[in-house]
């Protein structure tokens, strides 16, 4: 679960990284001095879009951001600083322990930076005080130590797969977060209630990734769904979605992902990939069919598997396209 | 493993657990006991349920386990799995938390157990011993072994071979941390002599598959592989299904995972249906 901006300033506060004074609102506000007014979306790269605003009329750059359609803004005071860093905590997947990111220039596109300094820190001893020396020493600043500290206990303590802050001010009180990215692990969700109450989210994970093409995609399985809209991308289609009915998927669930994929105004066409194993293919087909009378578009179906013949039956009877072959599927399809 | 391979089943009583028990016995998979807390001294399939795995290997010799035990309680299962003596840890449960399962890999590891998973379809010699909940319509004797980190895709590639048949298939799992990572599934293929050629199903997040790369180019690894990676088109930093597909910090690009094999002459399939003309 990607948190906003402020929720993730919100746990930098619990575990001690120092951030800016703010407010959130959805109004204007009664604010003095200078500003930086920032709009709460989860999506990156605002400063590019021009939706971070440095300002001393903050409730004129609100009007200007809500004519863009943003909601809810985060207003800071404006913090002078010598230098920004970027710092980020990630759970690394081949050692399995937190590592620690770091770069001297702050606001980077940390993927294509060659300037990084990376740390692999056990996570059977924890972060101590001889892990920071280095990162101090290649960023050249001091007193990081709560920071990078911080930034660990978010990893170990609160789930969070990506803990970073992008840029970190130096400023002469020290280092402030100017700004935070931090994605929690959804799995670990029901570990953290207190968390999701304070924040006031609820979150229910769901495979629906909306792409910009328009050509449906339904798989069973992240895997096949993945090829099938590869496929797709490959036979000159462009994929409209990633949606994964998930391991044996009843009637119900296969409705539900047909006609949320067959909602979207953009898709023309739907591809479903079944390959049942525990999924049955007449709980498949059924769930198609009841989906098909309200999302009347043409749906090509590649079924094979657990009782794929009562599957077949179902489709046929009810005029809908079926295939034991994803590649004629596909074809078909782009036809 | 093989057909004399004794399985434990932890969470037999399950939905999950009850059924692919029944599925892996019809299979001929040799499973002696099953475990779920407070339901000892009951019969699943004929198969006796202890509480603890204590008890389970109290009573029988147990060479494996497969665990479907519920995500909160998974981890414990593990562990458990481990403190008696378990060798092999099939893990079938999804959604476990990341840095919990982090820690039990460690824990199995350090105590000389292997976990296979979490979050995975599990494994299956075919003909012989299923521990997992692969629908076994798709497999077939032979000679080709495939590794993969998906289920269904797994199930479409053997699907695929069939005229070739497979020596094992193992599902090594989804998740961003798993107890068998790619490369040492293909090691050991390498070293099975069942196997003539490896095929590797592969996506896109994380970095095994260009590990697997590096230790085909430095010529650690003899066999053919095939490999395939799902997620060419999917955008980044948008978590595709599994939560171990997804890229961030630009590691594990499909173009990162391709050039890759390319450089280390491992054969490229660029729809999992090409990859029979691959192995051929």
């Amino acid at each position: 679960m990607k948190l906003y901006e402020f929720e993730g300033k919100y746990l930098f506060s619990e575990v001690g990284i120092k951030i800016p004074r703010g407010v959130l609102t959805s109004e204007h506000i009664d604010w003095k001095g200078k500003a930086v007014v920032k709009s709460q979306i989860l999506e990156g790269a605002r400063g590019k879009r021009g939706l971070v605003k440095i300002t001393d009329d903050v409730n004129s750059a609100i009007d200007e951001l809500k004519k863009l359609g943003i909601e809810k803004f985060l207003v800071e005071e404006y913090i002078p600083h010598t230098k920004e860093l970027y710092v980020s905590a990630i759970l690394d997947r081949d050692s399995g322990n937190p590592m620690i990111v770091a770069s001297p220039s702050g606001g980077i596109d940390i993927e294509s930076s060659k300037d990084i300094i990376k740390r692999d820190i056990p996570i059977e001893r924890g972060i101590r005080p001889f892990d920071v020396l280095p990162l101090e020493k290649y960023l050249g600043v001091n007193g990081l130590y709560g920071v990078i500290n911080g930034l660990y206990k978010i990893v170990v303590e609160y789930d969070a797969e990506l803990a970073e802050i992008n840029p970190l001010a130096i400023t002469n009180e020290g280092p402030v977060a100017l700004d935070s990215k931090v994605i929690l692990d959804d799995n670990s969700l029901f570990k953290h209630e207190d968390l999701l109450k304070k924040l006031g989210r609820s979150y229910t994970p769901d495979s629906y990734v909306e792409l910009d093409g328009d050509i449906g995609i339904i798989g069973n399985g992240a895997g096949l769904t993945m090829a099938t809209m590869d496929l797709v991308k490959i036979f000159g289609g462009d994929p409209a979605d990633f949606m994964d009915v998930g391991g044996g998927a009843n009637s119900e669930r296969v409705k539900y992902c047909v006609e949320k994929v067959g909602g979207n105004e953009k898709v023309k066409k739907i591809i479903i990939n079944i390959y049942g194993g525990i999924t049955r293919c007449d709980d498949v087909a059924r769930g198609i069919v009841e989906a098909y009378k309200k999302v009347k578009k043409p749906i090509y179906v590649r079924l094979v598997g657990t009782n794929e013949n009562e599957g077949w039956n179902i489709l046929k009877e009810n005029g809908i396209n079926v295939y034991t072959n994803a590649l004629d599927a596909v074809r078909d399809a782009l036809r | 493993m093989d057909k004399n391979t004794k399985v434990l089943v932890q969470g037999i009583t399950g939905k999950e657990g009850s059924f692919h028990t029944s599925q892996m016995l019809k299979y001929g998979t040799k499973i002696v006991a099953g475990v779920t807390p407070g339901k000892g001294g009951t019969y699943v399939n004929n198969i006796p349920v202890y509480d603890t795995v204590e008890d389970a290997v109290k009573e029988h010799d147990i060479d494996a386990s497969i665990i479907f035990v519920p995500a909160r309680f998974a981890v414990d299962a593990i562990y458990e799995a481990v403190d008696n003596g378990i060798k092999l840890i099939v893990v079938i449960t999804e959604h476990i938390p990341i840095i919990d399962v982090s820690r039990a890999i460690k824990y199995a590891r350090a105590h000389g157990s292997r976990v296979i998973g979490p979050n995975c379809p599990g494994i299956i010699v075919p003909e012989e011993s299923l521990v997992g909940i692969m629908p076994y319509r798709a497999f077939r004797k032979g000679k080709i072994g495939i590794v993969s980190r998906s289920g269904t895709l797994t199930y479409e590639v053997a699907d695929i071979l069939r005229d070739y048949g497979q020596s094992t298939v193992i599902g090594i799992g989804g998740d961003p941390i798993i107890g068998t990572p790619m490369q040492e599934a293909i090691k050991l293929f390498d070293e099975d002599p069942n196997t003539e050629k490896i095929v590797m199903i592969g996506e896109i997040g994380g970095t095994m598959e260009e590990e697997v790369a590096n230790m085909k180019k430095k010529g650690m690894i003899k066999k053919d592989i095939i490999a395939y990676i799902a997620g060419s088109t999917a955008p980044k930093e948008k978590r595709m299904g599994h939560a171990g597909a997804v890229v961030y910090m630009g590691l594990g690009t499909y173009e990162s995972k391709i050039s890759a094999f390319k450089d280390a002459g491992i054969k490229i399939a660029i729809t999992p249906y090409d990859i029979k003309n691959l192995v051929s």
